[in-house]
């Protein structure tokens, strides 16, 4: 927070103002720069890491999740950051997001350094973040409803689109947990978010229903643009939707090897049993193997010792 | 409710009601058996003495709850949401709450007084120290339901809402309020059967409705309405309870199972 004031050049050189913060809202809309290109694989870099270290130290354990990490992320690019379970993958996207400041480093959007969550970066969770007590029809319309600028229209589309017309009013422990993800889904859209954040959103899943919400996740990038950094421990779950996978090493947290994933788009299920598909499956499970392993045993270590 | 549950709770109360009837038989001479009690019974349900103990006792009641509440949920929903309000309010309420209804009665006839005042046609005189007392007994299970509440609303959710746009005051209303709700609701049906806890102890020592009518009973030698004074209050704590908990079951709707 301190950085970005101590930083007024930086702020005024922000080209893209829509990103931050709560004062566009409270005028009841947000600048959605049209003119700004915002075609694919534009090569600039929307969101930067840079060299991001976040230290955990409740009660002096000073557990060091993510150490000097460097990643950039273009505009409308997808990416995955694949790693095994307590590397640290959901910190990065929590610095991201707002919630957590980095111990050292930052990250800049648009070259502005993250100052809080923002409604132009939208989360989804690894479980189901509806709102329990409002139906699916108040959770879709929840984002534009903050700033009074509700397009039910939008919101009618959008509910059409993922199959929950008919839904609305019903709450979210009545559906099915496909169903409620495709509703937190809406919830995101429904809200415009330059950037979607989401941690290992379809872990919860079956694996059919899993299969069906990567493709419709997909649709809806090719669609509009937007940029995606999707955390996930599934191989072929990054290999699938990504541009590029970042595999992260077990904790501390860094970036063992960045795979450029060249398949073309848009692509289905047919593409699971592609040979490139596995060529890239191979390389990623062995890069991932001994950073799996190293997790458990860090995982079995601290087990013992509580 | 299918019969076979009615059965089942109707067993119940004829259980406790054959206790009754074996040790008022076997007991001491002092313990009116059943038949006593339903004669008494008969005879108070006549009796304006009766109807005015049970108005005036509802009405102190209900007074004192919806105090509690009003005071309760905004405080325990504030206490629970920030830490700096807790911090500065939360460790002098929880000395005043150990202290015991009874303990509070000589502070309470010392400082608070009885207020009389007429609405027109109608004139009222309200005992403060006994709606004091009462609203003690549901001001804490309300307030520590509500301050729990807040606590048990996973902080995704606000994340959520924060990342969606949601300013403070709007991650208030629409995450931190529904959210507590359902222990807050918990809270008031609590809240509530520990208001009729304190309201008699109060009435018994200062005076009015049911409490005093029980405690002039034994005072007076008639015993089958000590009986009678305490079934009615029984019925009235249940009722006003499930009141409650019906008032607070429609207002959610998303629960599962809110219904039943």
């Amino acid at each position: 927070m301190s950085k970005q004031e101590s930083n007024p050049e930086r702020r005024s050189q922000n080209r893209n103002q829509d990103t931050n913060g709560y004062e566009d809202m409270e005028n009841g809309h947000r600048d959605l720069d049209e003119d700004d290109g915002r075609a694919r694989a534009t090569g600039e870099a929307l969101v930067e890491i840079d060299d991001l270290t976040k230290i955990y130290d409740p009660d002096g354990a000073h557990v060091t999740a993510v150490e000097n990490m460097d990643l950039e992320i273009g505009d409308n690019e997808f990416v995955c950051v694949l790693g095994p379970s307590g590397c640290g993958k959901s910190t990065v996207m929590e610095c991201i997001a707002g919630y957590l400041e980095p111990t050292e480093g930052e990250v800049l959007i648009n070259g502005d350094p993250v100052d809080g969550p923002d409604p132009s970066r939208g989360v989804v969770f690894q479980s189901n973040r509806l709102f329990p007590w409002k139906t699916i029809g108040q959770n879709a319309r929840f984002g534009p409803q903050m700033r009074n600028a509700v397009d039910d229209d939008r919101i009618r589309e959008l509910l059409e689109e993922t199959g929950l017309s008919g839904f609305e009013d019903s709450y979210p422990h009545e559906l099915s947990g496909g169903m409620q993800q495709r509703a937190e889904l809406v919830r995101l859209l429904a809200n415009d978010p330059d950037i979607m954040l989401m941690d290992e959103p379809f872990s919860g899943l079956d694996a059919m229903t899993k299969e069906l919400m990567q493709e419709m996740l997909l649709d809806i990038w090719e669609e509009e643009d937007r940029t995606v950094l999707f955390i996930t421990h599934d191989v072929a779950e990054a290999i699938f939707l990504a541009d590029r996978v970042v595999v992260m090493t077990a904790r501390p947290g860094q970036i063992k090897d960045v795979i450029d994933v060249d398949i073309d788009r848009p692509r289905d299920s047919s593409v699971l049993t592609s040979e490139a598909f596995n060529e890239y499956q191979k390389r990623a499970n062995e890069l991932i193997h001994d950073e799996a392993e190293r997790a458990m045993e860090q995982k079995q270590q601290e087990t013992q010792e509580a | 409710m299918d019969t076979a549950k009615w059965a089942k709770r109707s067993a119940s109360i004829l259980g406790l009601l054959g206790v009754w009837f074996v040790v008022g038989a076997l007991g001491p001479q002092t313990l009116p058996g059943p038949a006593a009690v339903a004669g008494a019974f008969v005879g108070y349900v006549g009796s304006p003495v009766y109807w005015n103990a049970i108005t005036l006792s509802t009405l102190r009641v209900l007074g004192a709850f919806t105090i509690a509440a009003l005071i309760g949920v905004p405080l325990g929903l504030l206490i629970g949401w920030s830490v700096v309000f807790g911090d500065f309010t939360y460790p002098a309420l929880e000395l005043v709450r150990p202290i015991p209804p009874i303990a509070w009665i000589p502070f309470t006839i010392l400082v608070l007084p009885s207020l009389a005042f007429s609405l027109g046609i109608a004139s009222f005189e309200i005992d403060t120290g006994i709606v004091f007392i009462t609203f003690l007994g549901a001001f804490f299970p309300i307030l520590l339901n509500a301050i729990a509440g807040v606590r048990s609303i996973d902080d995704e959710y606000s994340r959520a809402a924060q990342s969606l746009g949601a300013a403070d005051w709007q991650t208030f209303r629409h995450v931190i309020y529904p959210g507590a709700l359902p222990s807050v609701h918990t809270g008031m049906v609590v809240g509530m059967g520990l208001a009729w806890v304190n309201l008699v102890a109060a009435e018994m020592i200062s005076g009015g409705g049911l409490g005093f009518m029980t405690w002039s009973a034994y005072t007076g030698g008639s015993y089958p309405v000590i009986f009678v004074g305490m079934i009615t209050i029984g019925i009235l704590g249940y009722v006003s309870s499930t009141i409650v908990r019906y008032i607070g079951a429609s207002q959610l709707p998303w629960m599962e199972g809110s219904t039943a």
